[in-house]
């Protein structure tokens, strides 16, 4: 019971960080655009990059918490 | 959530994943045939067919590339960047498309299946041990491991091969100070770069292990299988998102080694 209030929290947090930094870089991406629209493409680009690398890092939060969830049931 | 077990053979102490094998194989497969037919039958006319899919993915791939270095050496490692795109590409898409299981009602020393977990599963109402034979390769930690470690020991070759002083240069750039940091961003590639990959995509099938029963449990409201659906559709989105992640990474961490960015050479 109180392990799955921690995967909670170690999920929630995670969600909460990358969200963050992921509606700032879409964020700057559209302004970026509206500015010039010309450019489009390669920020497209650039922004898919940016969000790859930080999605990395929730992901990463939770499948270490799945295998800690995997030991603790086991 | 579904309990299923993973076909695993130890021998001399490694661990093989059988699903992983077979559906290694049968990717490599699928890309090998994929490239020869693409290119049976090429013309330097209008191009049709197969042919205009393989010239946009090599595009692609020679676009990435050609961002982080000159056009000539960006040229000689297209084909690593192509076939890692696609192998990884088709690798992570592979998983969704469904599942082969097996139900073991006696234990199996070769698959180690033993009889308290035939009991419990027993318990749960269930048949027997529920063994999943089908899965993306790039959910098994090993296969995201070995690419990643192909890449980043081939590009530290790359350095070496260019200039030994230069390689041990980039170490104590700008300053000796910064050694220590250095080395553990060196470091912290080795696990970052594969971690990227594998967490995506092993996160993506565990969540549709946990949405599996949603379908089967179901019935006839068809509405609980909604999120099934929709989580499947991000995956086919992130499982291509992560294959030109790995792609672009490869061709940056290679850049590093073979781009001078002092003026002075």
């Amino acid at each position: 019971m109180d392990f799955a209030i921690a995967m909670g929290i170690v999920f929630g947090l995670a969600a909460i960080g990358s969200g963050i930094g992921m509606g700032l870089i879409v964020g700057r991406t559209i302004e970026g655009t509206a500015r010039q629209p010309e450019l489009r493409g390669s920020l497209m680009g650039l922004m898919f990059l940016g969000v790859g690398l930080v999605d990395a890092l929730p992901i990463i939060a939770v499948v270490i918490g799945f295998m800690l969830m995997g030991k603790a049931l086991a | 959530m579904a309990e299923h077990l993973v076909p695993r053979v130890t021998i001399f102490g490694m661990v093989f994943d059988l699903a992983a094998i077979l559906t290694m194989a049968i990717v490599s497969l699928i890309v090998f045939f994929l490239i020869y037919f693409a290119t049976r039958n090429m013309t330097s006319r209008t191009p049709q067919g197969l042919q205009n899919f393989l010239e946009w993915v090599i595009d692609f791939v020679r676009g990435i590339a050609g961002q982080l270095m000159e056009s000539k050496v960006a040229e000689r490692y297209v084909g690593l960047g192509l076939t890692l795109f696609l192998y990884i590409f088709i690798s992570n898409q592979i998983g969704l498309f469904g599942n082969i299981v097996t139900v073991h009602e006696h234990p199996s020393a070769l698959l180690g299946i033993t009889s308290q977990a035939i009991e419990a599963a027993k318990a749960h109402g269930q048949q027997g041990v529920t063994v999943s034979w089908w899965k993306s390769p790039t959910a098994t930690i090993s296969v995201p491991l070995a690419l990643a470690f192909l890449v980043l020991f081939y590009s530290h070759w790359l350095g070496l091969r260019r200039s030994v002083r230069g390689y041990a240069k980039s170490y104590v750039n700008p300053h000796w100070l910064m050694l220590p940091l250095n080395l553990v961003e060196e470091l912290s590639k080795f696990l970052s770069f594969p971690l990227r990959l594998y967490g995506n995509i092993f996160a993506g099938e565990v969540l549709l292990w946990v949405l599996l029963p949603t379908i089967v449990h179901g019935g006839i409201s068809a509405v609980l299988s909604v999120p099934l659906l929709a989580w499947i559709g991000y995956s086919i989105f992130v499982g291509a998102i992560q294959a030109f992640i790995f792609t672009m990474l490869t061709m940056v961490y290679i850049s590093h080694r073979v781009v001078s960015h002092d003026p002075a050479h």
